[in-house]
């Protein structure tokens, strides 16, 4: 039997979950999200209009502003910024959580907004400026060696990863096992750059949207080994990090780490990790 | 600052913004943003973004929505029809317009609202013997904008 190098690859990822203790489809599909832009406007007064317009929402619970369900507004969410820190966002582009972290901070403070990206700098300018963002200034360049030349409070790096196949079809095609080695390799590059620029106290949040333990649980366990941070645990809804990956342990201090899987949360996969520089 | 100037004349508005300059875009910082210290270098966006210097200053949905707190202004309503049209890129006929503030005055520019916000502005021109509000910016730009960028 022929078996296309897409079936491999998907047979091969999914057998990896499996050892991870979910049992995957490759399947599984997740709804439409909306953000109410406090910047803006408010939830009542949003849900006033659609209900006028005959949309109806449904509130997720475990999301201050969230309705249907994203679960990538988890990770501003969890950061908690406040109008007094001085944020960076490593790899802003489109902007979905920088402009998420703005209304969180009251469009007050000191936002930077970094990304490689002239082209996806485009959209987060568009971004911005739809969602009334005025406390942030955005950079162009790579975030691993760009001198911001300050400091900073609070730290999101939502790092470029191998995503996952619930929001990209092709995933299983495009994807393979080097992919992911390479991808957990700039991460850490990221993470060195995020720990140089974090003040001592201050906080980093870590995500990915992929479900690979190299992108993850291995990339916070190298970061413990080789900075000076503790976990802080997240709690709420989603499961807790991988303490054992195929096979190998890892420290206990993992499971603070925060997943969320497909199968048992119904969202995309996703990954965050909260860290406080010592 | 001469053509964001110019706009400004347009539309009747007494405002006198401190611009930044990064590029063609102009921008204004808020007090708490004015204060603070930041790099220059690699900067391509700060604050509140005012709008670009093309051939002519082309406003941001922000200073648009700016224009339309300040009393003075000149403005058109529509009603949720026309207004539909128009951030759809449509430009609106004479008739179509439920009311203005400040007189209507052939090549000036307006702003456009609707139900109290400001969706766009165009120009009052007239167009085939016909005279319109020739649609120059609606919010609808922003569905449109990265889809043909």
């Amino acid at each position: 039997m022929v078996v296309s190098r897409e079936e491999a690859n998907k047979q091969f990822f999914l057998d990896r979950y499996r050892m991870l203790g979910h049992r995957l489809t490759g399947d599984e599909k997740t709804p439409q999200v909306i953000r109410v832009n406090t910047v803006k406007t408010s939830d009542a007064e949003l849900l006033k209009t659609l209900t006028g317009l005959g949309v109806k929402l449904a509130k997720v619970p475990y999301l201050d502003h969230g309705y249907v369900a994203e679960e990538s507004q988890y990770a501003a969410q969890t950061l908690a910024p406040s109008a007094g820190d001085t944020v960076l966002d490593m790899c802003a582009a489109p902007g979905g959580k920088t402009t998420q972290i703005a209304a969180i901070m009251g469009n007050r403070g000191l936002l930077y907004a970094v990304d490689a990206d002239m082209g996806r700098i485009y959209a987060l300018e568009n971004n911005l400026e739809r969602c009334g963002v005025d406390n942030c200034l955005v950079y162009h360049g790579d975030a691993t060696s760009l001198d911001l030349g300050t400091r900073f409070s609070k730290v999101l790096l939502d790092a470029p990863c191998s995503g996952n196949y619930v929001t990209d079809p092709s995933w299983f095609r495009n994807r393979s096992i080097m992919d992911v080695q390479r991808n957990a390799e700039t991460q850490r590059k990221l993470l060195i750059a995020a720990m140089r620029r974090l003040e001592p106290g201050g906080t980093l949040l870590y995500a990915t949207c992929s479900l690979e333990p190299e992108e993850n649980e291995l990339n916070m366990e190298w970061l413990l080994r080789n900075h000076h941070v503790t976990l802080v645990e997240i709690s709420g809804p989603g499961e807790r990090g991988l303490t054992e990956v195929f096979g190998q342990k890892l420290g206990e201090e993992l499971s603070k780490c925060h997943r969320f899987w497909p199968d048992t949360n119904h969202t995309q996969g996703f990954f965050l990790a909260k860290v406080v520089k010592t | 600052m001469r053509l964001l100037r110019r706009f400004l004349e347009q539309v009747g508005s007494m405002m006198d913004p401190e611009a930044l300059k990064i590029d063609s875009k102009r921008f204004t910082l808020s007090p708490e943003l004015g204060r603070r210290r930041f790099s220059r270098e690699n900067l391509v966006y700060a604050g509140t973004y005012l709008g670009r210097n093309r051939r002519l200053f082309e406003p941001s949905s922000l200073l648009l929505q700016m224009l339309a707190a300040e009393e003075g202004t000149r403005k058109v309503h529509l009603d949720r029809d026309a207004a539909w049209l128009f951030v759809c890129g449509r430009d609106i006929f004479e008739e179509n317009v439920k009311r203005v503030e400040g007189v209507l005055e052939l090549g000036r520019y307006y702003l456009v609202m609707f139900d109290g916000r400001c969706v766009g502005y165009g120009r009052y021109e007239t167009s085939a013997g016909i005279r319109v509000i020739r649609n120059l910016f609606d919010l609808g730009d922003f569905l449109r904008r990265e889809g043909s960028g």
